[in-house]
């Protein structure tokens, strides 16, 4: 069960995403960030409620970046926990995401 | 455990690998891992196996080792051997096109240990560990 959320804070929108980010929810994920990215500048996904990701979950927040990179957008991915962190280094997404210990603003 | 073809049964996953890292008192993080080796391996077999839509498709079997959680999986899908799969190039060899096939089976690969595979009757079947240091458990 994943749900996301969003809300402004200064010039950033920030998708606050809370729940497990699995194969079931991977295209809601998908869907949260790619509508965000598509009507902000400057976007932010909050995953310090995330308890869990799997390699769809990945691919979504991919999709949400190359997304905002096409459009010329900012995207930032924020606040992990150790586990979801160590997923994304295992993958060697972190070497192509701008990722913040925590939220950016 | 025993899972039809279909998405949804990823919820029981969870919650039975839940329940048995519970039940033996296992860290958080082994929960996580052994929850994401299972996903991948059932997922990959139902988008790329073709269990999508069998009844009883894939099985699941945990049990506590001295090293560790030893995970059976099996499926019945085509034959496909991960062990054999090389490290997908999700790394960012470009960094604006960074390529993501084959990710989850490199999740997989990164976390167990004594990974074997045996295609037996129609059965794709998976051996592996997922080590526990012993002052976690």
């Amino acid at each position: 069960m994943m749900e996301a959320t969003e809300e402004t804070r200064g010039d950033w929108r920030v998708v606050c995403v809370k729940g497990r980010a699995d194969a079931e929810a991977a295209d809601a994920l998908e869907s949260a960030l790619r509508s965000a990215v598509e009507a902000n500048a400057k976007v932010a996904a909050d995953f310090s409620a995330l308890d869990y990701i799997s390699s769809a979950g990945l691919r979504a927040v991919l999709q949400a970046a190359r997304a905002a990179q096409t459009k010329d957008r900012v995207f930032a991915v924020c606040g992990m926990s150790a586990s979801v962190k160590k997923v994304f280094d295992m993958s060697g997404l972190h070497q192509v995401l701008t990722i913040h210990g925590e939220l950016p603003c | 455990m025993v899972l039809d073809g279909n998405l949804k049964e990823l919820a029981r996953l969870t919650a039975e690998t839940a329940q048995f890292c519970r039940l033996h008192a296992l860290p958080e993080d082994v929960e996580f891992d052994v929850n994401l080796v299972l996903e991948e391996l059932f997922v990959n077999g139902l988008q790329h196996g073709g269990c999508e839509g069998m009844k009883a498709a894939a099985e699941v079997e945990l049990a506590l080792v001295p090293d560790g959680v030893a995970i059976e999986y099996g499926d019945r899908g085509t034959q496909f051997d991960p062990t054999l799969v090389e490290a997908p190039g999700i790394v960012a060899a470009t960094p604006g096109e960074p390529q993501i096939g084959g990710l989850g089976i490199h999740l997989v690969r990164q976390i167990a240990r004594d990974f074997e595979y045996h295609r037996v009757n129609g059965w794709n079947r998976l051996r592996m560990r997922r080590p526990v240091p012993s002052e976690g458990k």
